[in-house]
Order: C-alpha cells, then structure tokens, then sequence
C-alpha cells in the first residue's frame, strides 16, 4: 500500500514513520522537502491544490499530520483549506483512507471541557472560537462533508498531550493531562488504522481519541481498541497512581 | 442602522445596499473593490486593523459569502474572512452579524419531506454550497462563544425583479429576500438563530414558519 504522509516533518512525522515505513511504502511530504532516508520525498504547500493533487497521484492512503497553531492567515490554510485541497486529491485519485488529525478540542471544546464528564469522541463537534481549534474543526467538517457524500473513509484522530513516558515534566504537572499518548503508541495507531478494514467501520466518517486510557473519567477513551485494535503500552500510571 | 454589507460586487449585496440604503446608512465592502455607482471600500478582511476600521461603529453586518471565484478561493472567504470579520465585530463590540447561506445545504433531504431549521444540514461537496455550510459553522461557533448575536440566513434561489419563468419550489423572491435581511437586522434576537427563507410559491418546499414567527418574516409574492 502506498501512504502519502502530510506534514511529515511535524513532531509526530518521525513516530509515524517508524510505526509504518515496515510495511508501507511511503511518500514524505511537507512544505519545505523533509528528510526522508530511503523513502521518497517531496515539498508540498498544502495552500496549493495542483501540489497536492500531484503528491497524491498513486497513493492508495493519505495521512494529514499538518498542522499550524497560531498564525490566522496560515492556520486557516493549512488547517481548514488544507484539508480541502486533499480531499479534493482523494476524489481525483480515488483513494478511500484518509487518516486525519487534530487537537481533542476540535470536538470537545471549551463547552464540554469546562462542563462535563464522561465526553465521548462522538459528541457534536463544539470547537469554540479558539484559532487552532476551529481551524482544525474547520477541516475535520471539510472531511466529514467528503465522506458523506464520496465513497472515502476518513478516519480522524484526536489528539491532547504527547509525550515520552520517562519525561520528567510529568511528574509536575500530574493530572493535567487525562488526554495523554507516548509518541510510540501514537504512531501505532496510524498502523491500526491502515491495517483496520474499512467495512468494518460503523460509517466512512469516525472519529477516534489517541489516548491511553486514564481512570481520571473526563473523557471516554477506548474506541480505537475496539474498532481499530490499537493497544497502548504506555499507561502513564505514575502520573495518576498513587505511590505506596 | 449604520450596516456594513460584504461581497458588494455580488447582485445580492448590490440590491440589499440599494434598498436597504432607502431607510439606512449602508457601507459597502468587498475582496476585489466595490461596485461602479455605489460608494465602498475595498478590504481583504484580513488579520489585520483595516478590518476593525470597517467595523468599528456600525450597528450590524450582512456577511455574503463570494459565490464566484475558484473554490480555494471561496472557501477561504468563507472560512478565514468569516473568522476574521467575526473577531473584528466581537472586539468592536458590532451587536448583530447576519450571515447568507443558502437553503441548498439543505437539498439533500428528500423532496417529499418538508425541512425546517431543526433538520440537520446536508451539504454536498460543490464548492459553493461546502463553503456556505462551513461559514455558518464558524457563525455558529462564535456566537456560542463569545455571545454575539449571529443569524443565518438560508435562503432560497433569488428571483430577480423582472425575470420571467417559473419558479422553483425553493425560490426567494428579491423583495421577499430584502425584507427578511431587513428583519434579522432589526428585530430583537439574543444568541445564535438560523431561518429558512423562501417565497411562498406553489409547492414550497421549506417550511419558515419559524421565521414568520421570531422575525415576523411574511413572503409578500407567491409567483
């Protein structure tokens, strides 16, 4: 199978890489030509859809790990257009997985956060007014709208904190963090979701929480390990369990 | 009412200024300049302070979405121009924004139905129709969040005074159009309201009942 990777260079472009490069012959995309090794590369300006539809060309699965946060003019671009011009590549090509990504708040904004518990990723998408995540909210609808109405699955992960499970910043902010996925499981989870059968998916647009599975009960987490079969091994029990 | 009305070159705006105009100060505002014959001023509706001139001290914003251009191009005025205007109105304190989408995000429910506002919407991926539904998403947004009084406006295909022909079960007379802009202006709202607008021709397909209800919307041309 061959998998674009939008935003390859991002933070979480090497942890994806590794979690897939065994069994999928990737091609590397972000604005400036990113570092590939033995895969191929290429720039793409997610702003220009002739660049997008010729780094499309071939693949039978794209990955959007793009991201901008606090720019207007960029985040609108690469968050909401971005995501336009590539599922406008997905029609053209014919691919039918589409992983996207964002943060959890692009669905579980402000006026969930602030108010309740047991949040589920299958809530109305309520982003708030907030730049990153509207713009993020902006593009996953953008995708929700393709899927509904063209024969591609769009798989879109959620995401809050990231982090290695031997860093010591989380022993100070412990409890901030019921949202939290090491980096290696992260990029499992993209091999999930290539792997995962696409008829077995309740419908062409899911969202999926990436995070190991806290007992804090803010949020619900758990559904990628019963539709995708993703298992994270890092459980982060020092941030939360107490020491005897 | 000082009202600031974007995408002047559009017919829309243009018919919205001149009537409008009759009763209101109207400043008209768009991308590309606006159009000969009206006074305006030309603003990107970007990140920057030329978009809280625009807005500082009127009292409410008719926000058309371009419906020509490439579709990036649409898209992005709907979505980042929207956002930006929105910010703007939030910080100059503007108490009303009415935005203009269009009933065809609603077309994709079957004609034998008879849709109202708490149907959900169902855009296709036409550029136009994709860019108007993800501009009310962003209204809608804004208006939960920071309180500003935000209306959207879905309106049926606009019959121009003059044209000939029969209209379709979804048509919006030009008056009729007029009139429910002038109402999601100046009546008394708080929050975040869409309403379904269309004339009352034979066989209408979308309900306005609650229009006619909260705004007081009466389609005054059935053909």
């Amino acid at each position: 199978m061959n998998v674009l990777i939008l935003g390859s260079g991002s933070s979480m472009g090497p942890h994806v890489v590794r979690a897939l490069e065994e069994e999928y012959t990737l091609r590397l995309a972000d604005v400036e030509v990113p570092s590939g090794g033995k895969h191929e590369t290429c720039s793409v300006d997610l702003t220009n859809p002739d660049q997008v539809m010729a780094a499309a060309e071939g693949m039978d699965a794209i990955v959007n790990l793009t991201v901008v946060r606090n720019d207007r003019q960029l985040a609108f671009d690469v968050c909401a257009r971005g995501c336009y011009h590539m599922m406008c590549a997905a029609v053209r090509h014919g691919i039918r997985r589409v992983i996207n990504t964002g943060p959890h708040n692009m669905v579980q904004g402000p006026d969930y956060t602030r108010f309740d518990y047991d949040i589920d990723v299958d809530v109305p998408p309520h982003p708030g007014e907030m730049l990153y995540a509207l713009s993020k909210a902006i593009g996953g609808e953008t995708c929700r709208v393709f899927a509904e109405n063209h024969d591609i699955h769009v798989i879109q992960f959620l995401f809050f904190g990231l982090a290695n499970g031997d860093e010591t910043w989380l022993d100070e902010t412990v409890n901030i963090f019921p949202f939290l996925v090491a980096w290696s499981d992260a990029g499992q989870a993209f091999r999930c979701a290539l792997r995962t059968d696409l008829s077995s998916l309740p419908s062409r647009f899911e969202v999926f929480s990436i995070s190991a599975p806290f007992p804090h009960g803010q949020y619900r987490h758990g559904k990628a390990t019963r539709l995708l079969g993703w298992e994270p091994v890092e459980l982060f029990e020092r941030c939360w369990r107490r020491r005897r | 009412m000082k009202i600031l009305i974007t995408s002047a070159q559009s017919r829309l705006s243009r018919s919205l200024a001149r009537s409008l105009g009759e009763r209101h100060e109207i400043v008209l505002t768009d991308r590309g300049g606006g159009p000969e014959g009206f006074p305006s001023t030309r603003c990107d509706l970007g990140h920057d302070p030329s978009t809280h001139d625009l807005v500082a001290g009127v009292d409410g914003i008719v926000h058309a979405v371009e419906s020509e251009g490439r579709p990036t191009e649409q898209f992005d005025h709907a979505t980042r121009c929207t956002y930006n205007l929105l910010r703007a109105a939030v910080e100059e304190s503007v108490p009303r924004f009415v935005y203009l989408n269009s009933l065809d995000v609603m077309n994709g429910h079957g004609e034998d139905c008879l849709v109202f506002e708490f149907w959900r919407p169902v855009p296709t991926t036409d550029p136009g129709v994709l860019a108007g539904h993800l501009g009310e998403y962003v209204c809608r947004e804004f208006s939960r969040s920071e309180g500003i009084t935000a209306v959207s406006l879905r309106l049926g295909p606009i019959v121009w005074n003059g044209d000939d022909g029969v209209p379709l079960t979804s048509a919006l007379f030009e008056d009729d159009a007029i009139q429910a802009v002038e109402l999601a202006l100046t009546t008394e709202l708080t929050g975040w309201h869409t309403f379904h607008i269309q004339s009352a021709v034979p066989d209408a397909r979308y309900l306005t009942c609650v229009a006619e209800r909260m705004l007081g919307y009466q389609s005054r041309r059935s053909g």
